[in-house]
Parts: structure tokens; sequence; C-alpha cells
């Protein structure tokens, strides 16, 4: 799908006048080049594990004798042979206006990525990488279906990553600031949106300047500065001592557990393949049933390990987390042991959501995340800020984003009956039928379930309550925003150039409570952001606020 | 109090009822069907757990689910037709569907990705066709059903037409 009409652009891949900064960039790119030969060491030890069983395996049947010597020296060798052959039979060069990424290890196939196409790139240093210098780099091209257009060069070094993401991202965005018609409304790879980028060059509105309004104000450049050359910003830099909030969001608290079912699964798998068969392991565990306190000892240390477990994997994952803006990217960095960067194109950025479970609004902490077009597993990469302060996640998002300046507007009496009726009546239905069931059969065992139903009933008051305080809409004149959930509860903050439709649905009961829902459809993120149980007269008002053209002229 | 939004100008073919008909009584006899398995199923499990009274009146299930269904039967086509309506005016298409449930769909012209015209094979028998108009985003997608065939060819054109028309200005 490059664009037919594509203008008389500079041909070569660095458009005149935006020289990439740092180490001087080879200037031809025309040569296939390969992956860093280093990958070679790193190749036989990601091997290794998948070697291991087998090798084990050899070893039993044939004991320590010369053949199986012999075998596993060819498994060995074999294995190096492969990853060597296909490091030699993969290169990547930038040609003109894509990269074209060939494997030639049996058939010989060519992945082409138009660089227009190009919508981030993350460079990722897993540990044996970094040890080795080197770097995997991921270039997003906002394809839908998993990896379909991805493309990924595993193991270059990181100098080299650096200079392709210069190269990628420039022209890349260079080659679209030519081409109009990814314009502002237009949604991820519409077959309409990316063919039709007519040739009638400069319209009213360059998509560069269209970033260029928001960014002048938080930046202080102007449009055309902010597209090609801008001074970078730090928008935030996660102080240490906030990943305690980690456990807070309830991430990788389940680690301990998780960690402990894998080692028996390990112990079963390695029992039976080193010899000492199922037996031992059915032993053991009926030793173990015979000796309940142990199992209570183990199941009591795995809920201590919890928070720890938590606040450990959660720094390893989000450690030195920083935000910035560089050349009209937003770039998140974090990571311990794997250093991860993920660069999200600021033209593409349509809003954000801060997302609060009910932990973290206790403890007065949120996550971030950006509302992108056409963003591939946008719940990993969009994340723009992990567990912080409230206010930094307001702080930062203002300065990054953009600013809601209206206060949320309250839902009607009818909202809070429904959200209490959908609360408590369903467990309170259970505990009235299970109450008549022990009256009935008089087996005194019905009555656990019962009062288990009757207090979930209990606290789907108070549940049906903060779901309606949360739930709430906005709209600010460039902004709209909707807000709902308890026990995670998420506000969205869209672009009004971002709505591309609406949908208002009404059930059954909500017509008999007068109520009903507000979908604006958004081409991006999770494509539609509800306003639940507004009342009959704000719902319509609200979506002819936000874009009166398009509704004002139905409404009565 | 109602919704203040105006009923849209127009409305789908006449013979969408007969379409909602035919698909209404294709889905009563599953049901009715299914039920009838289940209960076949059930009086012959004979489990212990069960009252006896359940198992010797599971054949009332069918006959209760069937003549609970049936009156929806007849009554869901015509109160789909006086709902769904949809209409083209200032370049944005609103629609109106559903039946206990409604839902009002507002698609601006200039947002659409792709129109499509499709025929079901009911459809196909009745000449009617739907107009499937997609954006970037499900909440601003909307499917129109139970058009004539020719209105349907006719609005997927021009839809079609006015949304490159329309792009060309905005970029």
């Amino acid at each position: 799908m490059t664009a037919s009409p594509t203008p008389p652009g500079p041909p070569g891949p660095v458009p005149g006048g935006a020289p990439p900064p740092g180490q001087g960039p080879a200037p031809s790119y025309a040569p296939a080049a390969r992956l860093s030969p280093r990958m070679l060491l790193i190749d036989p030890v990601r091997m290794l594990p998948s070697l291991f069983l087998p090798l084990v395996g050899v070893l039993f049947v044939g004991g320590f004798s010369p053949p199986s010597f012999g075998w596993a020296a060819i498994g060995v060798v074999g294995s190096v042979a492969y990853s060597v052959i296909r490091w030699a039979t993969f290169t990547y060069r930038i040609v003109d206006d894509r990269l074209e990424l060939t494997r030639a290890l049996v058939s010989r196939s060519v992945r082409t990525i138009p660089l227009e196409r190009v919508r981030g790139v993350d460079i990722a240093t897993p540990p044996l990488h970094r040890l080795l210098g080197l770097a995997v780099l991921r270039i997003d091209t906002g394809a839908h279906g998993a990896g379909k257009q991805e493309g990924e060069l595993d193991g270059v070094t990181v100098a080299e990553a650096e200079r392709l993401k210069t190269v990628l991202l420039r022209t890349a965005r260079a080659r679209r600031a030519a081409t109009p018609g990814a314009g502002p409304e237009i949604g991820p790879d519409g077959p309409l949106a990316a063919v039709d980028a007519p040739a009638a060059g400069a319209g009213t509105c360059v998509p560069g300047e269209a970033i260029g309004a928001s960014e002048a104000i938080e930046a202080g450049a102007s449009a055309h500065a902010a597209a090609h050359r801008e001074p970078e910003v730090v928008y935030a830099r996660v102080p240490r001592k906030w990943l305690r909030y980690g456990p807070l969001s309830g991430a990788y608290l389940l680690t301990p557990f998780a960690l402990a079912a894998g080692a028996v699964g390990l112990a079963f798998q390695w029992g039976e393949q080193l010899g000492f068969g199922g037996d031992a392991a059915v032993s053991a565990g009926r030793w173990l049933w015979d000796h309940p306190y142990l199992l209570l000892v183990a199941a009591a240390l795995l809920v201590v390990a919890m928070p720890l477990a938590g606040v450990v994997m959660y720094a390893i994952f989000n450690w030195d987390f920083t935000l910035r803006s560089r050349d009209g990217y937003l770039v998140a960095e974090r990571g311990l042991i794997t250093r991860r960067s993920v660069s999200l194109e600021r033209r593409r950025v349509r809003g954000f959501e801060i997302v609060e479970g009910l932990a973290e609004r206790w403890a007065g902490v949120a996550r971030v995340w950006a509302i992108v077009t056409g963003l591939g597993d946008s719940q990993t990469r969009g994340q723009l800020l992990p567990v912080v302060p409230r206010a930094e996640a307001g702080r930062v998002t203002g300065a990054a984003i953009g600013v809601l300046a209206a206060p949320l507007r309250p839902h009607p009496p009818a909202a809070r009956r429904r959200r209490l009726f959908r609360a408590v009546a369903p467990w309170a239905a259970l505990t009235a039928a299970g109450a008549l069931l022990a009256l009935a059969t008089g087996a005194g065992a019905w009555w656990v379930p019962t009062g288990i139903a009757f207090v979930l009933a209990l606290l789907g008051v108070p549940l049906g309550l903060d779901r309606y305080r949360s739930l709430g809409h906005a709209y600010d004149g460039t902004h709209l925003s909707v807000r709902s959930g308890a026990l995670r509860r998420a506000q969205a903050v869209v672009e009004r150039r971002a709505v591309v439709g609406w949908t208002l649905k009404q059930t059954w009961f909500q017509r008999r409570a007068g109520v009903l829902t507000v979908i604006a459809g958004v081409g991006a993120g999770v494509g539609g952001y509800e306003a639940v149980d507004v009342s009959e007269a704000d719902g319509p008002a609200f979506a002819a606020e936000v874009t009166p053209d398009w509704i004002a002229p139905f409404m009565r | 109090m109602s919704v203040p939004l105006r009923d849209p100008a127009n409305q789908v073919s006449r013979r969408a009822i007969t379409l909602w008909l035919l698909e209404s009584l294709f889905g009563f006899v599953l049901l009715v069907g299914g039920s009838a398995l289940a209960a076949t199923w059930i009086s012959g499990a004979s489990w212990s757990w069960l009252p006896r009274w359940i198992e010797a009146g599971i054949w009332w299930l069918p006959a209760a689910v069937a003549v609970l269904m049936a009156p929806f039967v007849v009554i869901e086509p015509f109160w789909r037709y006086a709902v769904h309506r949809w209409e083209l005016s200032g370049d944005v298409v609103y629609a109106r569907s559903g039946w206990l449930s409604r839902q009002w769909v507002f698609v601006p012209v200039s947002r659409i990705q792709t129109v499509d015209k499709e025929q079901g094979w009911f459809e196909r028998l009745l000449g009617l066709a739907t107009v499937e108009i997609r954006t970037a985003s499900y909440a601003g997608s909307s499917s129109i059903k139970g058009l004539d065939y020719a209105v349907a060819a006719r609005l997927a054109e021009d839809l079609a037409r006015r949304a490159e028309e329309l792009r060309d200005d905005a970029t």
C-alpha cells in the first residue's frame, strides 16, 4: 500500500535539511546489512534450554559412552550451525522509502515495510544482549493482527539500533508530512484512508501543524521547529521510592504462586526425565498430605511473599521510568534487566486514560495510558506512567498531552438506583433462594453459601454507590471525558477531533429508568468510550455539544 | 419523557418484516428444539439429586418455552419495522435500530472508511440488502438492514462517492 500519489520528495532516504544527530551514519543505506555477528554467541545460549532435556535424555539412555557423547556433540554442533546459517542468510536494508528484511534460509522471503507506515520504534536490551552491547529493534507499523507487518531486528549493535531508529522515524515522518492523508481524522489503516492521499499538496491543514498547535504550547517551539527539531523535554522521571506503590495495582502479586506452580511442574517433568518416575512425586505429595501444617506454612509463606514479590517484579519492569519528548515522539523508557524504550508518535496521540484500582484510590495513586491511533498491543506499549501519585499523573498528562478544563458532570439519580440494583440484586436473589432451600430441606449446609451471598449483597451497597459516584462525563471545548468503574475506575480524556461517530444505546430497563448510554466512537484506543446511564435529555445534548453539526439537526 | 431525537426520515422496506419473521421463526425453532433436546436428556438421565416432580414434568419445559416465545415471534418483526429508520442528510448518516433495546447511530460521512453492500441468503430471496458503514471505531460504525436492493445500492454508492469528495476537502 505505498501511496500512489507520493509527492516528488527527495529520493534519498534522508530528506534534505534534516541530518541525523549524533554519530555520523553511513552515507549509503543501499547495501544490505547483517545482524551483528555477536548474535552467534547469544543464539546457542538461547537454544540451551531446548537442547538440555534431549541431551540429558541421550546421556541417560546411552549412559556416558562414546556414542552418546557423539549424539550430544551432533546436537550442539547442529544448533550452532543452524544459528550461523540463519545469521548469514538474514539481511536488512533501507531502499528509498522502504525497509526490506530478507530471509533466505529455506526459501527466500522478503518482508517490505514502507517507511511511511512506521509508527514507532522500540529498542529493548535483554540481559545477554546488554552484555554484548546489542539491542533488539522492533518496528511498529500499527498493522492490525498480531505481527502481521511488524519488523524485528534481533541483535544489532546499540549504536546501529539508535542510528536505524533515527533514520526510520525521521524518514517516516518526512514522508508522511509531505503526503497529506494521515490527517487527524483518519484512523488506523482504513482501506480508503491509506490510499486516499490526494496530490493536492498544501491544503488548509498540514498534519505537522495540527500537532504543532498543541506542541507549541507545551514545548514553546514553533510548529515547524516542533515537527523537525524540538528540544528534548523530560516530562517525568519516576523516583525509585514510588516503586513501592507498584503492588497496589495488583500487578505481579500472584508471582509467588506462579513460581511455586512452575517449580512443581518442573519437578514432575524432570523427575520423570531423570528416572525418579511418577511414584516418587506421588509419594512426596502423599507425605505432604499427611503433614497438613507444612502445607499451611507453605501457603502462609506464599501469601507473605505476595507484596514482596510484587514490589520486586514491578521494580524490575518499571525501574527508572522516564517519559520524554524527542523529535515529535513521546519516548517512555523503563526496566532494570531488560531496558525497554517505546516511542509513540505524538501526532497520533489522541488522549489518555487514567486508571485506578480500589487500593490505588485509597493510596491516592494512579496509572496512565496514552490513547493512540493504530497502536498494536497498546496495553504494554501505550503506558505513559506506572503507578504514581494522582497529582503527578495530572501534571504529566497536562504537560505531555492535554488538560481537561471542565469538571465531570454527575449522572441522574436513576443511574444510582440502577448501579445499586445491579450490585445488590443478584446476591440478594441468591440469598433468598439459599434461605428458601435451607428452610425447605432443613439441611444446615445451605446456610453457608446463603451467608456468603448475604454478605456480598451487603457489600453491594457501598460498591453500587461508589460506582455511581465514579460515573461522569465532561466536555471543555477541546477534550471530552468519560469515567466509570469502582474496582477499576478508568477515566478517558479524548480530543474532540478523534471522535468519528456516536452510538446511543438504550435497553428496555434503561428506557423505563429514563436513561441511556452514550458511546463516543474514537479511532484510537479501545475504539469507544462510554458514558453510562446519562439522562435522556443530557445524552444527545452531550453528543451535540461536542459535535453540533452531526447531532443538532436531528434533535427535537 | 423520551429521548429528544426525532425519527430518521426513511423507513426500511416493508419486506424487511418478512425477513425478520423468517429470522425469528428460525430462532424460535432452534430454541424450542434445544429445550426439547434438553428435556429428553434430563428425563433419560434420572439423576438422584433432581426432585421427582421436575423429572416427571420436564416436558412442560419446551411447551412453556414455545408458549412464552410465540407472541414475540410475531411481535418482534412489526416492532422492529416501527423502530428501524435511517436518514442521510447534512453529510451525516443517522440510523435507529432495535426493538426491546434501541440504538441510535450517527456517522459523519467525512469519517467513513468503507461502505459495503451485503446480501444474506434470506435477503437475496426477498430482494433486500444491508448497507455496512465502517469508520475507525466500532461505535462510529453502523449497518442498516432490510433496505430495498435498489435503495441500498444507491445509498452505498452515494456514500462512497461523497466520502471521497469530503476527504479531498478535508486534507
